[in-house]
């Protein structure tokens, strides 16, 4: 009786770490099947051309990926550039300032805006960002844009790391204890001098960790972007231009990949891209935001 | 007339914190507040520098006069209150930067000097206060963490003193610290009563008895009694006074 | 008294620019909530919810997009359940199994985290490879297994992040009387029931509104899959395949597709939140 209870847990125990680590083992699995498949790509081309060369045309076998790097990159810029401040002092007001109440208001909406599935902010964005950019932005600094553009992608990419960003800092601003705000406080400062001078002096790498994790969440990021980039093959050389980010490459040619195997293995070295920029900038930001967290502990 | 409390109510979530509190805290010497813990000592103290205000469902009512002025209600700017009392709370609390900054701080934000001279002199001269300069002085630079708790705890006071306050708290200051970094500190204490007034939550009748000169007794909430250090101490008026003194409760 | 003006102003400034962001936070949720629902509503019709798409119908004739939502229910209710009975016995080994500060249940968090972020697009890529590999098609069951593949991480994260704040001293109650780890895991799970809860409205809120996995690897079909080799439509493809459809008629059904997971994701949002809030209000 004894004896079957125990086999019991060590059975459980063995079944349980057999998944785990099979978990685990999944990152590696992915990295190599994606390695293998972009293999052929690699063939006779550099590693440097391949990510310096601007000319893409699969037909010909010239595959140049530069042009959807500088999309990603600009994209992705201009998505922090306008999440982190409001990302930033939303937080910091949740954090410092707000009563439980404003709390109960603010959590929910944020809550939905990070409910919100990829195609939808795709549809806002053709509905109400493109068009605004077509017909109040763009005419003051050219004759016509279609409003597919780099800063429609920003946008919208923008708005959806907001919550992401949102929590993140919540989450690392408030592992600073409440006794150094108070020994602030007492000295006569205001609360955003505090907030300046010992809060954020204490959390700097925790923000850098946050936005890293949210940079690289951006550049994956794929339908809304797609719906909203325009498309088009080229670097852009400003913001009122379209582009053409990695993810959309990827999404849109799914179809014609079959037929072409250094396409298909093209396109999966852009997914491989993806996946070694995505697990670098996560594998450093999670372990700066471990530290944090165990040292509140 | 140094403070004055007059009937102070305080309310967290509605909960009865303080009751109908009536005290005077005399200028320029050593009041030590005692009672048994969750009697509402410390968050008498918090209520005298406002820091009160940054816990979740408070209410205050009546009156805290410092210097004649009401600090209850719309009062003075908060901050400049703050800057007139002095913090030096239970557990040494350095801010995450180096010794000078720490002591420079206050300074700073208050836009005390305008040349570096009198800053760097002012830091100098606060932490000689402490009897921490001749321990540091060759690395003010390096992080506060690094020294000791006792060392951090003198810091810290050096800190308060350091934007001129008229008035310190002190939150059980030594109870964190090794018997003699304790004594260092409470010697401190005594030196510094010339300049400031003192108020001091202790848990150690005895370290009341030895620094106190004016004692408040509190006891769930309420003030039981307050007056000069020899009267509690040798012939307290009230029944609880006498049980708590004696060893009854802690 | 004018060092403290100009503390104070400054202090003034930067709460105006807190409230600031945090108005744009609202107009950007109002917006887009509004913008969904205000076409939405217009293009809904009964049809649209209940009848497949009919011939013509991507000439703007009759019918509705009912395979696509019976195709993401399938698929996400699959992948739910298989996403359940995998990371739930990953999260116990990691919370009960391993002790505190465990080498490996950190590295296991560090892995999982990191599949949690992620991109779709690289689960579809990947999961397509894999297919092919097999020899599959684009049908539901690709569908599923990428879609599992994407939420386990979702699934693992939640609930350990739910089981991690549980009272440890229920673990040792429970050893005390003689019970072994794993007949302790009915105690754990009765804890930590409401963080199960709240993490699978997370995960099918993830799975329902995911398009770019199940693009490559569940495919598109206008009829409802009978089996699991048969390709399956899905909500999100659905907004953006007729969403890219010249004809307004048909945009218009995007735009009905698009409220309907809207509302979806609404309710398990706040479904959500209610739990947990249930949840944190019991624990007090």
């Amino acid at each position: 009786m004894v004896k079957n209870r125990i086999v019991k847990d060590r059975l459980a125990q063995g079944v349980m770490f057999s998944l785990t680590i099979v978990a685990i083992l999944f990152v590696v699995v992915m990295a190599i099947g994606l390695y293998l498949k972009s293999s052929p790509v690699l063939e006779g081309r550099s590693l440097f051309s391949l990510l310096t060369s601007s000319v893409w045309k699969p037909m010909k076998g010239e595959f140049g990926f530069l042009p959807f790097i500088v999309g990603t990159l600009w994209v992705t810029f201009l998505a922090i550039l306008i999440s982190f401040p409001i990302s930033f002092l939303t937080a910091i007001y949740l954090t410092e300032y707000a009563r439980p109440v404003v709390r109960k208001f603010v959590f929910p909406a944020l809550d939905i805006l990070a409910a919100l599935p990829s195609v939808i902010y795709g549809v806002w964005g053709m509905l109400v960002i493109v068009p605004w950019i077509s017909n109040h932005v763009a005419p003051h600094f050219m004759e016509f844009s279609s409003g597919y553009t780099v800063l429609a992608a920003g946008i919208v990419l923008g708005v959806m790391v907001i919550p992401l960003l949102v929590s993140l800092f919540i989450e690392v601003f408030t592992s600073v204890p409440a006794e150094l705000r108070e020994a602030s406080l007492a000295l006569g400062a205001t609360r955003w001098q505090t907030t300046k001078k010992v809060v954020l002096r204490k959390t700097l790498a925790g923000v850098l960790a946050a936005v890293v994790l949210a940079i690289s969440r951006a550049m994956g990021e794929t339908i809304a972007v797609l719906m909203v980039c325009g498309c088009v093959i080229g670097i852009p050389t400003n913001i009122l231009e379209s582009c053409y980010p990695i993810p959309a490459l990827i999404a849109n040619n799914y179809g014609e990949m079959l037929s072409m195997p250094l396409y298909e293995s093209a396109l999966m070295f852009a997914a491989l891209i993806l996946f070694a920029v995505v697990l670098i900038f996560n594998l450093l930001s999670r372990i700066i935001l471990y530290r944090i967290e165990s040292r509140e502990e | 007339m140094a403070i004055e409390v007059q009937n102070l109510n305080v309310h967290i979530k509605g909960i009865h914190i303080l009751k109908n509190l009536n005290l005077t805290i005399p200028e320029k010497q050593i009041t030590c507040v005692i009672g048994p813990s969750g009697c509402g000592k410390s968050t008498l103290l918090r209520t005298l520098n406002r820091l009160i205000d940054s816990t979740e469902g408070v209410r205050l009512e009546g009156k805290v006069l410092v210097d004649g002025t009401d600090i209850i209600g719309s009062g003075p700017e908060i901050t400049e209150l703050r800057r007139k009392i002095g913090l030096v709370s239970q557990r040494p609390c350095p801010l995450p930067m180096s010794i000078f900054d720490n002591v420079a701080y206050g300074c700073r934000i208050n836009k005390m000097y305008k040349r570096h001279r009198d800053l760097e002199n002012a830091v100098q001269e606060n932490l000689r206060a402490v009897g921490l300069w001749d321990e540091v002085r060759g690395r003010v630079r390096t992080p506060a963490a690094r020294l000791s708790i006792g060392q951090q705890q003198r810091l810290c006071l050096a800190r308060s003193l350091a934007v001129e306050p008229q008035y310190i708290l002190a939150d059980e200051a030594t109870s964190a610290l090794d018997p003699i970094s304790s004594k260092t500190v409470e010697d401190l204490f005594v030196s510094l009563k010339k300049d400031y007034t003192i108020i001091m939550v202790t848990h150690t009748l005895r370290q009341a008895l030895r620094i106190a000169d004016n004692v408040v007794f509190m006891y769930l909430g309420e003030v039981i009694e307050a007056g000069p250090a020899q009267e509690v101490f040798n012939s307290p008026q009230q029944e609880l006074t006498q049980k708590y003194l004696s060893g009854v409760f802690s | 008294m004018k060092i403290s003006k100009s503390k104070r102003i400054e202090e003034a400034v930067f709460k105006v620019l807190m409230w600031v962001a945090m108005g744009i936070v609202f107009a950007f949720v109002f917006s887009v909530i509004w913008t969904i629902f205000s076409r939405g509503v217009k293009a809904m019709s009964w049809d649209m919810i209940t009848k497949l798409p009919g011939g013509g119908f991507y000439i703007g004739k009759e019918g509705g997009f009912l395979n696509a939502i019976v195709g993401s229910l399938y698929i996400v209710g699959a992948s739910t359940l298989i996403g359940l009975l995998v990371s739930i016995p990953v999260v116990f080994y990691l919370n009960v199994y391993r002790k505190k500060g465990s080498r490996l249940a950190y590295v296991a968090r560090l892995a999982f985290d990191v599949l949690f972020g992620m991109p779709s697009i690289v689960y579809g890529a990947f999961g397509f490879t894999i297919m092919v590999y097999f020899g599959l098609r684009a049908s539901l069951l690709g569908g599923i297994i990428v879609i599992t593949l994407l939420i386990i991480p979702i699934f693992i994260r939640s609930m350990d992040e739910a089981s991690r704040n549980f009272p440890r001293d229920i673990l040792d109650a429970s050893y005390a009387l003689g019970a072994t780890r794993w007949e302790t895991l009915r105690v754990v799970v009765r804890q930590i029931a409401p963080g199960i809860a709240t993490a699978t409205l997370l995960s099918i809120g993830r799975a329902i509104g995911d398009a770019a996995s199940v693009m490559f690897t569940a495919g598109y079909t206008d009829s409802i899959p009978t089996s699991l080799s048969q390709p399956a439509a899905t909500l999100p493809l659905a907004v953006f395949f007729q969403l890219s459809s010249p004809i307004p008629e048909v945009q218009d059904r995007a735009y009905a597709a698009a409220l309907v997971l809207t509302i979806i994701v609404l309710i398990l949002s706040i479904g959500g939140r209610f739990i947990t809030n249930r949840f944190s209000k019991n624990k007090l």
